[in-house]
Order: C-alpha cells, then sequence, then structure tokens
C-alpha cells in the first residue's frame, strides 16, 4: 500500500528527473557551455558545501524569519480590516478609496520606498512582504465575509452570542475559505517580494545569496541557492495545502 | 397575562426604487403562554418577517412586539428559531452546533456535554455527535437545528417553514417528534407554514394572513380538531383553505 | 455602533464619503508635510510629488520609462497567454503532453520564480529577453492551469456531437474547446495579469534598463524621495488603467456568459 503510493508519486515526479538526466547529459558532452551553466554534479557539490558550512541554514533562517513575520502579519491585519470593511459601513467608506486605487499597483513599487525608510536590515524586507500580501489579504477576508447568510448570524445571536463574538465565531469561520485561499496566493507572492527584496537591498538571505554569486561569477553556488529557494517555494505550498485541508475539512473539497 | 403581545405591528423594508416594500401593515395578535400558533398565508405575505422581527433580527417601522410586557430589543437566547434551510454552523460537528448556545451561557465543559448529548439523543442523532452538517441529510440536519435550539431551553420557540425543505415522508416523522417534545417541555411556539394540513395537526389557533401587505385575516382555533380523526382534520384544513384561497386569487 | 446589522448611511454621506475618504488622507498628508511633523525626504508632499511628476512628463522622462514599462509587462503577458493556452490544451488532450507537464507545473507554479532571474540575466544578457522570458514564466503557469482543467472538463456530449456532424478535430479545437473553456481560461489570465505588472517592475529593479522600476531604484540610490513617489504613483494609476481594460477585454469575450454581466 505504502510501496504503492511510494511508487506513484515517483512516476508522477519522473518528468523532473528525466530534465536532471538530460541536464547532466547535456553538460557531459558539452552542449551547454559550462561557463552558462554548471553541471548537476557540480550544483549538488555547491549544495553540500553550502550545508556542511552552516552558510545556508543561516540565510535560510534570515529569510525564513523576514517571510514568516511579513506574511503572518499581513494574513491578521488583513483579515482584521477586511472584515471590519465588510461588516461596518464607516470602516468601509474610509478604506474603500484607498484599497481601490492600491489594489491594482503592482506591489513590488513599493520596494524602493522601504529602502529610504528602513534600510537595509530585516525591517525593509518584512515591510515589502507585509504591505505586498496586505491588499489580498483584505480583499480576500472582504469578500468572505460579505457574503455571510444573515440566517447563520441570526441563529448565533439568538443562541446567546453577543454582536462582537459574532464576528470571530461566525463570520471568520465563514470567511475562512475564503481568508484562506488569499492566504495560499499571498504565500506564493511573499516569496517572490522577498527574494526580490533580498537581490536588491540585502546583506544577507536566500536572494542576497543567488544575486551575490551570481554578480561574482560563482555560478555553481548560485544554482544551488536557486534550487533551495524553488524548493522551499514549494514545499511550503505543499504544506500550506494540508493545512488548509484539515482547517476547511468540514467543507466538500473540489479535489 | 399574555407571553406576546403584538401591538399594531408594521414593517416597511426601503427599496432601491422610490416606493418602499410594505411587508406587514398592521397586525394585532396575543400568544398565551405555551401556546402553540401557527401561521399560514400566501407567500410574501410577510410570515418570515414577523418572526424575525419578534426574533429581534430586523427592526420595526411601527407598534411594538412585547414578551412578558418586556418590549423587544435585539435577539436573545429566550426566542430560539429553526429555518427552512436549518443554518446550521458547518464548520462545527453536530455536537459543536448543540454545543454553541450552552457554550455561550459559560456552562463547564463537562456539562455541556452531557446536555448536548441529551438533545442529541432525543432527536435520535445518537452516534452522529461528531459528524459535520454537510454528510447529513436534509432531515438529520432540521434535527441537529432543533436540538441545538431546544439546548438552551427558550421560552419561545420561532419556527419559520422547519418541515418545508424535508420530504414528505420525514416530515411526517418530525412533526411527531416535535408534538411531543412540545407536549413534553412547554414552550410557546409560534410556526410558520405554507401546509395548511400541518399547521391544523400541530397547532392550538392558526392565523391566516392576507397578501402583501400583511394582515391578519382569520384566527381560527383547533384544539377541537387536532388530536381527533382523520376526517376532522381534513375538514378544518379545508376550511382554512378557503379563506386562504380569496387571498391566493387576488 | 453595530459590527452585524449593516448600518446604512444616507446616499449623499456615502457619495461624499467616498471621495472624502481620500481626499482626507492626501489633505492630511500635506498638511503633516508642510507643518513640518513628518520629514519630507521620508515622505515628500503629495504637491511636491505631483509637481515633481509633472515635470518630469513634460521632459518626456517619466513618459518614456512608462511606455517601456507597458509594453515589457503586456508583451510577456500575452506571450505567456499564448504560450500557455497552447501547452495547457495539449495537457488536457495528449496522455504524454500531460505526464511530462503535470508535474512541471506543480512544482513550478508555487515556486517563486523571481530567483530565476540571475540565471536568464546569464542566457539572455541585460536586454529586453531576459525580462520578457521572466515575465513569460511567472505568468506562463497560471495560463497553463486554467487551460488544462477548463478544456478537460468540457462536456463529452458537446464534443460527441460535434464529431458526429462531422467536425474536423481541427475545426472541433476552436469551435468547441477553446470557446467552452473560455471562462476558465480567462479567469487563469486574470490571476496571470497583475503577476506580470509586478515582476516587470521587480526585473527592471534588477536589472537597470530602464522602464519605471529602473527609475524608482535609481532614484533611491540617489535619495531622490520625490522620484520614487513619482513613480509609484505612476505605477499605481498604469495598474489601474490596465486593469481597467484588462475588464473591458474580459468583458467582450465573455459578453455570451451569464456571470459577465455582473
Ligand atoms: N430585506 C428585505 N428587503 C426588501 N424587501 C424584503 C426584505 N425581506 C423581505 N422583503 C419583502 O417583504 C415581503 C414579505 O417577505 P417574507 O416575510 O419573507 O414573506 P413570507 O415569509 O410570508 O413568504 C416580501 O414581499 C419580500 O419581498
Ligand atoms: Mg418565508
Amino acid at each position: 500500500m505504502r510501496a504503492a503510493r511510494l511508487a506513484n508519486v515517483l512516476f508522477y515526479y519522473s518528468p523532473l528527473a528525466l530534465l536532471a538526466i538530460a541536464w547532466d547529459l547535456s553538460s557531459r558532452f558539452n552542449l551547454i557551455a559550462p561557463e552558462l551553466a554548471p553541471s548537476p554534479g557540480a550544483t549538488l557539490a555547491a549544495l553540500w558545501t553550502l550545508i556542511a558550512s552552516g552558510e545556508l541554514t543561516e540565510h535560510v533562517g534570515v529569510s525564513v524569519y523576514r517571510e514568516s513575520v511579513g506574511l503572518l502579519s499581513s494574513i491578521a491585519v488583513g483579515t482584521v480590516i477586511g472584515i471590519g470593511m465588510a461588516r461596518i459601513e464607516w470602516v468601509r467608506i474610509l478604506l474603500r478609496p484607498c484599497v481601490t486605487f492600491l489594489y491594482p499597483m503592482p506591489k513590488s513599487a513599493l520596494i524602493p520606498i522601504l529602502l529610504l525608510w528602513f534600510g537595509l536590515g530585516h525591517m525593509s524586507k518584512i515591510a515589502a512582504v507585509f504591505l505586498g500580501c496586505l491588499l489580498p489579504m483584505v480583499t480576500s477576508s472582504y469578500n468572505g465575509a460579505r457574503g455571510v447568510e444573515p440566517q447563520l448570524i441570526w441563529s448565533a445571536r439568538s443562541l446567546g452570542a453577543s454582536q462582537w463574538g459574532v464576528l470571530w465565531k461566525v463570520i471568520l469561520m465563514a470567511a475562512l475559505p475564503d481568508i484562506l485561499s488569499g492566504a495560499r496566493i499571498a504565500l506564493a507572492l511573499s516569496w517572490l517580494l522577498l527574494v526580490a527584496a533580498e537581490m536588491m537591498i540585502s546583506r544577507n538571505g536566500l536572494g542576497f545569496l543567488i544575486s551575490y554569486t551570481g554578480e561574482t561569477g560563482d555560478y555553481a553556488n548560485m544554482f544551488a541557492a536557486i534550487l533551495v529557494v524553488v524548493a522551499i517555494g514549494f514545499f511550503s505550498d505543499r504544506f500550506f495545502l494540508l493545512l488548509m485541508r484539515w482547517a476547511l475539512r468540514w467543507r466538500d473539497l473540489p479535489a | 397575562m399574555p407571553k406576546i403581545t403584538f401591538n399594531a405591528v408594521r414593517k416597511v423594508f426601503p427599496t432601491d426604487s422610490v416606493n418602499p416594500v410594505v411587508a406587514i401593515d398592521h397586525i394585532d395578535l396575543t400568544v398565551r403562554h405555551d401556546e402553540f400558533v401557527s401561521i399560514v398565508g400566501p407567500s410574501g405575505c410577510g410570515k418570515s418577517t414577523l418572526l424575525y422581527l419578534l426574533g429581534g433580527f430586523i427592526d420595526l417601522s411601527g407598534g411594538d412586539i412585547l414578551i412578558d410586557d418586556k418590549p423587544v430589543s435585539g435577539p436573545g437566547p429566550d426566542r430560539g428559531i429553526v429555518f427552512q434551510h436549518f443554518a446550521l454552523f458547518p464548520w462545527h460537528t453536530v455536537l459543536g452546533n448543540v454545543e454553541f448556545g450552552l457554550a455561550e451561557r459559560g456552562i463547564a465543559k463537562a456539562e455541556r456535554r452531557e446536555i448536548a448529548q441529551r438533545y442529541i439523543d432525543m432527536v435520535k442523532l445518537t452516534g452522529f455527535e461528531n459528524t459535520f452538517p454537510n454528510r447529513l441529510s436534509g432531515g438529520m440536519q432540521q434535527r441537529v437545528a432543533l436540538a441545538r435550539t431546544l439546548a438552551c431551553d427558550p421560552a419561545v420557540l420561532l419556527m419559520d417553514e422547519p418541515f418545508g425543505a424535508l420530504d414528505a415522508q420525514t416530515r411526517h416523522i418530525l412533526q411527531e417528534e416535535l408534538l411531543e417534545i412540545w407536549s413534553r417541555q412547554k414552550k410557546t411556539v409560534l410556526f410558520v407554514t405554507h401546509d395548511v394540513r400541518e399547521a391544523v395537526i400541530l397547532s392550538e389557533r392558526v392565523v391566516v394572513m392576507t397578501a402583501r401587505p400583511g394582515r391578519i385575516k382569520a384566527v381560527i382555533d383547533t384544539r377541537a380538531d387536532r388530536g381527533g380523526s382523520s376526517a376532522a382534520i381534513d375538514a378544518r384544513a379545508e376550511h382554512i383553505w378557503s379563506i386562504l384561497r380569496e387571498e391566493l386569487s387576488r | 455602533m453595530s459590527p452585524t446589522q449593516k448600518i446604512r448611511l444616507g446616499r449623499w454621506a456615502r457619495a461624499f464619503g467616498h471621495y472624502a475618504g481620500g481626499a482626507a488622507i492626501v489633505g492630511l498628508w500635506e498638511i503633516s508635510v508642510s507643518g513640518g511633523w513628518i520629514d519630507p525626504y521620508l515622505l515628500p508632499a503629495p504637491s511636491a510629488v505631483f509637481g515633481r511628476m509633472i515635470e518630469q512628463a513634460m521632459a518626456g522622462d517619466l513618459i518614456r520609462h512608462a511606455a517601456l514599462t507597458v509594453y515589457r509587462g503586456v508583451a510577456g503577458f500575452l506571450i505567456a497567454a499564448a504560450l500557455g493556452i497552447v501547452l495547457g490544451t495539449l495537457a488536457a488532450r495528449n496522455r504524454f503532453c500531460h505526464w511530462f507537464l503535470d508535474p512541471l507545473v506543480s512544482v513550478g507554479f508555487p515556486a517563486p520564480k523571481i530567483a530565476l532571474l540571475p540565471i536568464f540575466i546569464l542566457w539572455f544578457g541585460l536586454g529586453d529577453m531576459s525580462k520578457l522570458v521572466m515575465v513569460v514564466i511567472t505568468c506562463i503557469f497560471p495560463v497553463i492551469s486554467a487551460t488544462y482543467l477548463g478544456t478537460s472538463s468540457i462536456d463529452r456530449y458537446l464534443i460527441w456531437s460535434a464529431r458526429n456532424l462531422g467536425m474536423s478535430e481541427r475545426r472541433l479545437l476552436w469551435k468547441i474547446v477553446i470557446p467552452a473553456a473560455l471562462p476558465q481560461i480567462i479567469s487563469g489570465l486574470q490571476i496571470a495579469f497583475p503577476m506580470a505588472l509586478v515582476v516587470t517592475v521587480v526585473t527592471e529593479m534588477i536589472t537597470s534598463g530602464g522602464g519605471l522600476g529602473g527609475y524608482m531604484m535609481r532614484s533611491a540610490r540617489f535619495a531622490l524621495s520625490e522620484q520614487v513617489f513619482a513613480g509609484i504613483v505612476t505605477i499605481g494609476i498604469l495598474g489601474y488603467l490596465l486593469l481597467k481594460l484588462f475588464d473591458r477585454g474580459r468583458r467582450y469575450l465573455l459578453r455570451w456568459h451569464a456571470e459577465s454581466q455582473m
């Protein structure tokens, strides 16, 4: 049973292995110039040295710290603002113009001001992630909280829930599917913004590692770092998906 | 002292167009303690609106509603409601739904669990405690909604076409269960239905409403018929139908 | 104020509030800068920003950068849309393509593709090519996955009856499969389009070579905060206009579809 599942997974991802083999063969037979792409062997060796020296752990730690602080705070703040806008009219009137103007703005445009405001430390990157993910979170929680059936709210009220209690016992829960799918998009966006910001303004983190090794022509290390970033993006999405399935297990989930 | 008093109740909904909708024009009605009153009327005549006003979910446009001589202000656990489409919390299990109101009252976990279990058993859902509502049939979901409301032990029970979405067989079973529950734990019940026969079987009085704007057209005492023979029930239902038919054809 | 009963304000109050909120923020911002409470270097006054914008737009600088950014974003998006639709349709209709593409998409979709930028620079140089490739690789995944979902879930009877009428495979694809999948495809494009702009701007910031991203980054390096803000406002306006345009296009393409009548 377990073996069969493992075999299935291996078969599913076999095209990736095929690509790796193609990469290996073409570097062995000099089909691509070595200065354009290091061989898989060289890349793996570089990865191993990065791990063994502890350098990778440090950069990964810095990046994960910035990403999670920025993302989690944007989820928390964005959800509160979105639900507030959906359920309280004066909040909606105050914030609607900001949201309509800021929503279509490419989130990455803020990175240069953050450089001006916060300099090179953690804060500029955390802020980039936070500000970039804030609006997607506001709009998804707003949409979720707008559509709550009034009868659910009334049921809760006639079972003794207070008006404020209803906000998080009913409206937050009813909006959860929208909030979580917004958060999944924000998760992908957060890594994009973080890596980009680290490439531009940083002295550490994975984005810095990639751009620094690239600038110094150390391509084996650069490829290794890129592989790590891609892997982190992939696995964090998978992990989030599991979390989402669990949190929404009360729903008929689409496949 | 009556349990519930409707005094010249009026409800107007503002709409986007110029003309507001007068849902309820003028209703006077008193309901005794532990009385079972059904409300029938053409659809759109304001039956749900009347229950929502009593529940305190929406505001009056005129008149007042008294419960134990105190005006209604906002929803409260003294009035439980059961909706046609159940309105269960889909993210809570059966147990979680039934415990909701008990938790709001601050009852300790162990006791909450025990009370909830009693009501789950009462509506014959033993064994489904940890099931989520989307895995249950319509009839079972409505049983959960009934248990959830009864667990709070409200003095007034508002039911808005509670069996309307169910098949005939399930409806029949739930009607009998409701009567049995009502005869054991006395409650004042306001029961909206579009099924005249159901109204006769269940209630002590049937209120017939006019087409919109809703007013009271007739109030019929059915205590003599409800326990009686099928023929007596049919005759009374036919009588109410004939009153209602005038409104439907308007 | 009650959070659960939606409180309705009058129509005038609402119309007023709609603009007043925005105007109040801009006004407060202007006053607090000119009153000396905020360092104009960190947050230049709106009047200064707009002044700089008009000055640079007159000189043609800002307009040239904006045009470059729009060109790169839109061209990259269109290439990704075309390629993505082709690949998604192939994956839905051919088992080998499905076997090959499915795992690539499942890894590539969530991966932060921006990390690949140094590779593209290495391969394609610092010019437009590497930027376009970056935009394409970012936008293509949502398009492939939406097209795949759309084209593989088409009603079988629709296809059978078309075959029965003697339609060729080619015509079937163009007349039945793609139109039936259009709503899904467009929702994929709707995810991809904003991403195109985000990535264009980032790429320009990292690689120089003009465009609003480069303009802002250079301004930031020289600490010209008014120019940075001028860039942000320009990008904001462009983003807004482009999304409006996109929405027009979407409505036009979906005019037969019920959802579009919202
Ligand atoms: N929120 C509302 N806004 C405007 N009109 C409403 C609203 N709720 C109900 N109405 C109108 O009030 C009338 C009575 O509705 P309702 O009480 O639901 O009728 P019933 O339950 O008897 O079928 C209907 O004409 C309905 O369209
Ligand atoms: Mg009704």
